[in-house]
Order: C-alpha cells, then structure tokens, then sequence
C-alpha cells in the first residue's frame, strides 16, 4: 500500500467531488436544512394552550366554575358548544382531538360526592392521552381546592449543574450521526456504478489498489464530514444558542467517533453497493439499511420513546453507540465513561470493513 | 533472435459451459504490431483481458514480459491499456486524469506532450461526461501512453468513431509503431488491421482460424486476381485470342489472372497489337474479402 497513490486518488476524487452540486448538497447542504428545521421547532419556550371543546349537559354555577377553572389553567382555550349538538359527530367532523363533556347528572353528583366528567377522543390516541394528563391535573388542583387541601408531595424538574437543558442540543448528535450516513449511501450508489461504467477496471490500470481506493474514500469522507459536522455545531450554537461541551479533549474524541464509526457506514456502504446491480435495486438496497437505521438510533428522537423490543433491536446498531458516545462526549463532557460505545463500534466497524475488503473484487468475473 | 513478449500456449476460458476461448497460441514479439482480428464475441476481448491480468484464465499458460500476468502486480506498470468501451469518472477532466496516472505509474511524461499528441490539449480542462467517444478514446489512448509501456493492449481503439476520428487515432497508433512499442490491436475493422499490423491472428468463436502477416492470409485464402480494363468488344476478342478468360460487363471487361505477371504480359501485348483502351484497373482481394470468406465459410461447415 503506497501513500502517495492514496493522495492521488483523494486529490483526484476530491475535485471531482466539488464539481458535484448534488454530493456537497446532501453532504452539507441538507443536515444544515435539518439543523435549521429542528432548532426553529424546539428553541421556542413559550407554552401555546391547545383548544380544548366543552358540552356542559348540566349547566348550574357549580359546572361553569369547573369550565372557568380549566379556562383560568393557561394549559387549555376552552371554547363551549350548544348541548343540542351530538358531541360524537362534531368531533369526527371538526378533526377534534379531544372534548370535555359534563354529563347531565354532574351537578347533582357533585352534591353527592362522586361527579365526573368524560374526556372524549377522536383518533390520535397521543392528542388525546397527552389532553388527559394535563386535565387530570387541572381536575386534581381544583380537588385540592375545593377540600381546603394542600399538596405535601410535589415533583420539582431541575437540570443537573453543568448540563445544559436546551433541547436542541440533543440533536447535534442525532444530526452528525446522520451527516455520517451519507458517505455510506454515496458508496451504495457508487460501487455498483464504477463495476457498470468499469471505472474500476480503469482504476486498477493505474496501478492503484483496492485497498488504497477505500482508505482515500475513508479520509475524503472523513474531511467532508469535519466540515460539515463544523457547519452544523456552528449553527446550534449561533443561532439556536446550543451549549455544548467544546474542549480540546471532547473534540478530539468526537473526530475520533466520527472517523472510527466512518469506516463502518464506508465498509457497509461497499457491501450493499456489492448486492445492488441495477439502479432499482440501488435505491431499494440504500434505503433499506438507511431509514430503519435513522429511525432505530435516535437520530431524530430519543429511544425512550419507542417500545421495548425496538430499543433491544436499536442496541444491535452501530448507529446507537455513535450518537450515544457523541451525546456522552458533547453534552455531558463525559468522556471517561464512553470508552465501552467506542470500542463496540471500533469492533463492528473493523469487522465490516475487513468483510468489504475481503469481499470486494475489482477482477472481471 | 527476436525475442517474444508474449507468449500464450493452449489458453482457455470458460464461463460454465460456454468456451470463450478455445485452447488458442500465439506468441508476440518486441516492437511487433500484432492484431486480434475476429467477429464481436469472438473472444477476443477476454484473451486480452487475460494478458492484461484483470480476467483469471480456466487453463493454459501465459506469459507477458516474462511474469504470468495472474500472479504479477508490478507487471501493470509496464503496461498501457486502452480497454473497450473505456470509461472515466464522470466529473474528472483530461488534465486531472493523466495528472492522477502520472503520480500512480511514477511516471516522468509530460501531461501537455501527451495532450497534444492525442490533439486534446484544447479539452484538458473537460469533465469527461462532457468529451465526445472520439475525445474519450483518445484521453483513453493518452492514458495508456503516460508511464511510457513496453506493450499496449488497445482493444477496439476506434469502435465507435467517425471516420475522421478513427483516422486520427490511427495516426498516433502509427507514431507509436515508429516509436518501437510492441502493440496488441483488438478490432473487428479489417482494414484498421491492414494497415497497422505486421501479423494479424483471426479469430472466431473461441479459436485462431488463421495466423501471419495480412500478405500472407490474403495469399492463402484470396480467389484469383482479376484487371478490369475498360474497351469495346475489338480488345474482348484481341484478349481471349491471347488465351485470357474475358467476361464482359457492360463497358468493362472483367481477366481473370493466375498472377500480377499475366496482367503485365496483357497489358504489353495490348501495347503491341495498338488495342484502344481507356483505362485498367488490378483488383486484389482484400484482407476483408478473405476474412468474411473464412469466417462464412467456418459457419457453413459448423451449419452442415
């Protein structure tokens, strides 16, 4: 393997990769689109209450407090129908996510001791659960009230000292890690397009290796994603105000993730390159392995919100461990406690790569 | 003594049950222009891309420059290879392609000599996606030439081109023969063959039908010579009486010859007898002529 035919091919891949509008678009371009987008949704801070429908069957002062009380909360807009209306059907035709109704014999239960009020939903069964959370903690400050009761227990949110809460700092990892995934679809599309045209055979006509092809490819991805990874933490942090750990040491160790993750995506991008040999199969192929992959490792959103058997088959993605060890390094500064997520992907990414290298032939069958 | 760069000995490749080539030898020497001449899906391809080290063969021995082309990797740096349908990265330009072989080969050519002599030097700042089929062939040929190859396999190095562009790309190929390289030539264009090759093997289905210089395949396999001499039907009585076969067609009259001497002894006897004719024409057989007779009359006899 000779060093100066590896920086002939990067030079050589590297110009003709700035010619490719297309390439520096999905490289930089689109993760940029992404970093603008998640920022704009979860930098907002102010909480806008949702409309909340209200049929109130049993209208007496008692009811119409309870209405005015979940009106006064600030978490609902309580917007009250006529009681000749069928509350089921409004709901269907006006797209309603959920709706108040204070069934006819509420006031007379509420004398009594046991009243309620039935929290109608529609089809998002979310909508409708989050709307119960937050009515049934209405309904038990107004419980409180009415008793002359106080809470003795009460959940207090705090963020630890050092880390800082804003939201979009768990997507820069999420996003690099997805930054990472292009090379590896450059490679799905370009290997089977370099056996087509034998752009491969031609390579090898100038005494240039398989081997020497694969690490220039490594290193020039590695570059295109330092600066692309450098674009997008620039734009968290200036303009979405992103506070995340940047010393010399999370540095270094996040160029090491990244670099060491790269050869995986890199090794696995030749081997689905190997299986696709039509343009059809290209696209089925890449994103076969790319979506499940985006979806399963909290690239957009955190794990702990997908059930328990898609977590267990997210712990088999290398993708998991990337965007763990970056949010350990980037978010927590944590970097003593990363070393086992680094040395798994370290592991999958040289079996991978020694598959591709051993699977990969540039002969003529 | 000559000595012989290449040698190929009972070469065979199958492809399952399919023979491509079929036990064929042939040897080539130093400085030698030795074309591969053959129908498409003759096998002429694979027996290069065997000698070129990039196709495993099934069986038999080969030897370029004195190492088995499998087993060598060094032997590709003393190579030039302008392979069929010759393709480069889409986006890269004349001037980075030979700038990249230049550094792989460690090769001292100089990039803008190399232009010119292909006549490319005006599109060396071109992405190849935007070059014709002749400017890619000859970027193709000028590739082939940066680490200065003791032989070059060009394989259908014209395929494909105008008569314009086939003629220039013939003219450098020319340059290089002058120059001494040993040249492998690939082509199904027989009077490519012709005219730049010292010896020419024919090849069909697998297998050399036929091995030598175009002179002599012509010789073996060509039909009589013929003079057409155009004259009135005084000079087709004046030729039969000197024991000519004439055959008349319309103000020409077809000889046949039995060798270039009897169309001299004609002509002069015509001279003599002050015969009244316009003009005379030799016609030979080409090497285009023998070869679709052999290659007819091979599928005749297969077809029997």
């Amino acid at each position: 393997m000779k060093m100066s035919n590896i920086a002939a091919y990067f030079i050589l891949h590297a110009k003709s990769y700035f010619r490719s509008w297309s390439a520096i678009f999905f490289q930089i371009g689109f993760p940029v689109i992404l970093m603008l987008l998640f920022g704009a949704i979860f930098s907002g801070s102010s909480y806008t209450p949702s409309t909340l429908i209200v049929q109130n069957d049993s209208p007496s002062p008692v009811s119409w407090g309870v209405v005015s009380a979940i009106n006064d909360s600030g978490l609902f807009h309580v917007q009250v129908i006529n009681n000749n209306v069928n509350l089921s059907q409004y709901i269907i035709k006006n797209s309603v996510g959920a709706a108040l109704l204070i069934p006819a014999n509420f006031t007379s239960n509420f004398y009594s001791g046991h009243a309620y009020v039935i929290l109608m939903g529609e089809a998002s069964p979310q909508v409708s659960s989050i709307d119960y959370q937050m009515l049934d903690g209405v309904l038990a400050e107004i419980n409180y009230k009415l008793a002359n009761a106080s809470q003795k227990l009460v959940l207090i949110s705090q963020v630890s000292s050092g880390v800082s809460d804003k939201t979009v700092n768990y997507y820069v990892p999420g996003l690099i890690g997805f930054t990472v995934l292009t090379p590896m679809f450059n490679m799905v599309y370009q290997v089977p397009n370099y056996r087509k045209e034998k752009i491969f055979r031609q390579l090898s006509f100038s005494g240039l290796t398989k081997s020497e092809w694969m690490i220039a490819n490594i290193l020039h991805s590695f570059v295109m994603l330092v600066i692309s990874d450098i674009v997008l933490v620039l734009i968290a942090i200036k303009v979405f105000g992103a506070s995340l750990i940047l010393t010399p040491a999370t540095i270094l160790l996040s160029a090491l993730i990244v670099f060491v993750g790269l050869i995986f995506f890199i090794g696995l991008g030749i081997l689905a390159g190997l299986v696709s040999d039509n343009e059809e199969t290209v696209s089925v192929v890449g994103n076969l392995i790319l979506f499940p992959m985006m979806l399963l490792s909290g690239v957009f959103f955190p794990l702990s919100f997908a059930p328990s058997y898609l977590q267990v088959i997210s712990k088999f993605l290398p993708l998991t461990y990337f965007i763990n060890a970056l949010n350990s390094t980037l978010i927590y500064g944590n970097y003593y406690t990363i070393y086992i997520q680094l040395l798994l992907l370290a592991v999958s990414s040289f079996i991978v790569f020694l598959i591709a290298a051993r699977v990969f032939s540039w002969k003529q069958k | 003594m000559s000595e012989n760069v290449i040698t190929v000995s009972n070469l065979v490749k199958k492809y399952g049950e399919f023979i491509a080539v079929n036990s064929i030898d042939f040897h080539i020497e130093r400085g030698e222009v030795f074309s591969l001449l053959g129908p498409n899906g003759a096998g002429k391809t694979t027996t290069v891309e065997i000698l070129e080290g990039v196709r495993n063969r099934t069986s038999g021995e080969v030897s370029v420059l004195g190492t088995d082309p499998e087993k060598s990797r060094s032997l590709i740096r003393k190579l030039g290879i302008l392979p069929q349908d010759f393709s480069f990265i889409y986006n890269s330009t004349p001037n980075e392609a030979l700038s990249f072989y230049k550094k792989t080969m460690h090769a001292s050519a100089s990039i803008e000599e190399l232009l010119e002599l292909v006549e490319l030097k005006e599109k060396m700042n071109t992405p190849f996606q935007k070059l014709s089929g002749g400017q890619r062939q000859k970027l193709g040929l000028a590739l082939a030439m940066v680490n200065d190859p003791e032989i070059l396999f060009l394989d259908e190095p014209t395929s494909g081109l105008d008569p314009r562009a086939r003629r220039n790309i013939w003219k450098v190929i020319e340059n290089l023969k002058k120059r001494g390289k040993t040249i492998l030539l690939t082509t199904h264009y027989l009077e490519e063959a012709e005219l730049l090759a010292d010896r020419v093997a024919i090849m069909n289905k697998g297998k050399i039908i036929d091995m030598g210089t175009p002179m002599e395949i012509v010789e073996r396999h060509h039909a009589n010579d013929r003079l057409i001499i155009r004259g009135d039907a005084e000079i087709g009585t004046l030729i039969e009486n000197a024991g000519f076969k004439a055959l008349r067609n319309g103000a020409y009259i077809e000889v046949s010859l039995n060798s270039i001497k009897d169309a001299i002894e004609l002509i002069n006897f015509l001279y003599d007898k002050k015969a009244k004719f316009e003009d005379f024409t030799l016609k030979r057989e080409s090497l285009e002529d023998v070869f679709v007779k052999m290659v007819g009359e091979l599928e005749d006899y297969e077809n029997e």
